[in-house]
């Protein structure tokens, strides 16, 4: 009974982490959000956002990056116990 | 006081120089520390890890534009961002490590800038980008020595493109964005950037030991 529930437990919990791994990634793109920075960056520079406008949205994406940041630290060490 | 560092900007050939000017972490000269044929660009700074900021990518900018046309002017090879020795040193030992690849560097940019050529399309149009993407870069390559694709990080990019230019032909290939700007001025702007340091047809690869 023992084996059986390790059998199917262990690989559950293993795919379980993966789909978190990919929500986490789909979810916290970091790509995504210091692609958005520079492009708020240039829609300044071309006059076409205020300056405080700017800031605002520069604030937001950095608070969205540092989320992000800690979310794939977390997973990754999470990871790396299993392993 | 706290332990100074050096700050190193880029490389030129051998030559003494000490530039009073606002360098990366508040320094306030930039000056050379040379190993035989080779000098780096350097400053002195506090810290081992200065911060990425904006103001410091400007400063680490600034330095390398103004060494570009001191006097005569000369051709840098520029290092990226943030490299900082302990002292003078294991940046020897860089120059020493890099000597070759760092002439071979000097030899081939003798004499070139680069500029940053970016293509934004309104919100609204209905242009169309490839057909805009194709002119305009081909007309760019037939005035530059070399060209480098940078992302399109936005949706509404259609070039960004970074072109290695010979100082003698800077005006042809001004002409050459003017003619664009003016071109597409319906539907599209232009961000001309630069001259900067040839940083984008560099890639030089040391260890410091």
């Amino acid at each position: 009974m023992f084996l059986l529930d390790d059998l199917f437990i262990r690989p559950f919990t293993s795919i379980l982490t993966v789909i978190q791994a990919m929500a986490v990634e789909e979810l916290y793109d970091r790509d995504e959000i210091k692609n958005d920075m520079k492009e708020n960056r240039l829609l300044f520079e071309l006059g076409e956002r205020s300056r405080a406008e700017y800031e605002r949205r520069s604030e937001e994406l950095q608070t969205q990056l540092d989320v992000a940041n800690q979310a794939h630290e977390t997973l990754s060490t999470k990871i790396q116990v299993k392993q | 006081m706290s332990e100074e560092y050096l700050y190193a900007y880029g490389v030129i050939e051998n030559e003494e120089l000490g530039i009073d000017i606002e360098g990366v972490e508040g320094a306030t000269r930039a000056y050379t520390v040379d190993h035989r044929t080779l000098s780096a660009i350097t400053s002195d700074i506090h810290t081992m890890d200065p911060e990425e900021t904006e103001e410091n990518v400007r400063a680490h900018d600034e330095v390398l534009q103004t060494v570009m046309f001191w006097d005569e002017g000369r051709t840098v090879v520029p290092m990226q961002f943030g490299m900082t020795f302990k002292n003078e040193r294991p940046l020897k030992n860089v120059l020493r490590g890099g000597r070759r690849a760092f002439t071979q560097a000097l030899r081939e940019m003798d004499g070139m800038v680069e500029f940053g050529v970016k293509l934004i399309v309104d919100e609204e149009t209905t242009i169309d980008r490839d057909a805009v993407r194709e002119s305009t870069t081909n007309r760019l390559a037939t005035v530059s020595e070399q060209e480098a694709q940078n992302d399109l990080f936005s949706d509404r990019l259609v070039v960004n493109r970074s072109y290695l230019v010979n100082r003698n032909e800077r005006s042809a290939f001004d002409s050459a964005v003017d003619t664009i700007t003016d071109e597409y001025s319906d539907s599209v702007t232009v961000q001309y950037t630069g001259p900067w340091a040839p940083y984008n047809f560099v890639d030089i690869e040391i260890s410091s030991q």
